[in-house]
């Protein structure tokens, strides 16, 4: 999955602007299948939906994506990659709606039985799922929840790990499975949970499942003025060290720097 | 079951697959290994293999070919545990394991591991929808 997203990000990069050659410096670690993405909701929805376009256009994998509100327009950016591409690709991608939390488990926990499973299964907005049936509640996490957060994040994980191996066994281009959500913090969204520990709890579980985690956190400097942009975001990649890494190479370890324009386009540099 | 285990215990579920490979009339496990077990997974590890004398633990196959255990607990209540990492529905897992990260597994999900190595896992086959069921936990045979 890291390796969608580091496509997503280098697509999206101003050919002049980069400052680091991405073939220079030690061999990349081995790219994540589940990857975890954490920060503001409106710019984590653009990351899943970017993912979902990049994959389906230029992979040309089946896209699996799951949200509790309806996807009501496209970011800009997107808009234009869209015009650009092959339009035939996004045929690929299956909008879901499950409105609660048994309703996602139970369409994630049945992908097997699609006669063209997906290459990529993205849920959006795991914590709107976890923290009870209504979309937008205020109802913050209990810490009963890190086993719900266990059971979807096992079954994704679980999920993906099978429809690889179908996809492996057809000698599908398509595999590995990969999976991507996102999740917001109460913290993150400045809602009061009522217990303040259960959130970084959940955290904790998802982590146990999730490979990497990409990380969006809203720069406050003078960069984005400086960029003539509306907002700039540090956008990190980061992971422990997994069997497929190089024994001497590095654990997952990326950042990027994104620059939202006020006309909605979005621009990613390697720093 | 991949694994996200420490190489020792990992090393030790070899050893007990070896052992009953090697002596498939034996059933009891060699004090040796019943100490290791005991020293890596703790308490449960006796429970465990109360369950594995039981026959607690089955596998589900589905003709998709998607897979899952499931283990009847010592209360009777049925646990499904999946195959490709670690999670059980009982709250031993979610307050040992999640929330105080006391232990690496379950007693569901170790006799899980020890009846694949012993190869006493029951077998039964069920339809993709009861599969789907089974496995958002909203359902099962």
């Amino acid at each position: 999955m890291t390796d969608i997203l580091t496509l997503v990000f280098r697509t999206l990069s101003s050919q002049t602007g980069q400052n680091k050659d991405p073939t220079a410096g030690p061999p990349p670690p081995a790219p994540r299948s589940k990857i975890l993405v954490v920060g503001e909701h409106r710019l984590s929805r653009s990351v899943l939906l970017l993912a979902a376009v990049t994959a389906a256009s230029e992979l040309g994998v089946r896209v699996a994506f799951f949200a509790q509100s309806q996807i009501q327009s496209l970011p800009e950016c997107l808009q234009r990659c869209i015009a650009t591409q092959n339009p035939e690709g996004l045929k690929k991608i299956t909008f879901s709606y499950p409105r609660t939390l048994e309703e996602l488990l139970q369409q994630v926990a049945s992908l097997h039985e699609s006669p063209c499973p997906p290459s990529l299964i993205i849920i959006d907005r795991l914590d709107g799922f976890l923290r009870g049936a209504v979309a937008g509640s205020h109802v913050g996490f209990h810490s009963g929840d890190e086993s719900r957060a266990a059971h979807l994040a096992a079954l994704l994980c679980d999920t993906a790990a099978f429809l690889t191996e179908v996809l492996e066994k057809r000698g599908s281009s398509s595999a590995p499975c990969r999976a991507i959500a996102s999740f917001l913090s109460d913290a993150d969204s400045g809602q009061e949970s009522r217990d303040p520990s259960a959130t970084d709890s959940i955290l904790d579980v998802l982590d146990r499942y999730f490979q990497a985690r990409c990380t969006l956190d809203r720069d406050r400097s003078y960069e984005a003025a400086a960029a003539a942009a509306q907002e700039a975001w540090h956008v990190y990649l980061s992971g422990t060290k997994i069997p497929d890494d190089l024994e001497d190479g590095p654990a997952l370890a990326q950042e990027w720097k994104l620059f939202i324009f006020p006309e909605g386009l979005m621009e990613f540099k390697l720093v | 079951m991949r694994t996200f285990l420490p190489a020792v215990a990992e090393q030790l579920f070899r050893d007990i697959q070896k052992i009953y490979e090697e002596t498939t009339q034996t059933l009891t496990l060699p004090s040796s290994r019943l100490r290791r077990l005991k020293f890596v997974f703790g308490t449960c590890a006796l429970q465990a293999l109360d369950l594995v004398d039981q026959r607690s633990v089955t596998c589900l196959s589905s003709p998709s070919g998607r897979k899952a255990f499931q283990v009847i607990g010592g209360s009777g209540r049925l646990y499904t545990c999946f195959l490709s990492c670690h999670y059980c529905p009982c709250p031993a897992f979610t307050y040992t394991v999640l929330r105080r990260n006391q232990g690496l597994l379950c007693k569901h999900i170790l006799a899980v591991y020890l009846c694949q190595a012993m190869a006493v896992t029951q077998q039964e086959s069920v339809s993709d929808q009861q599969m789907s069921a089974v496995l958002s936990g909203t359902g099962g045979p």
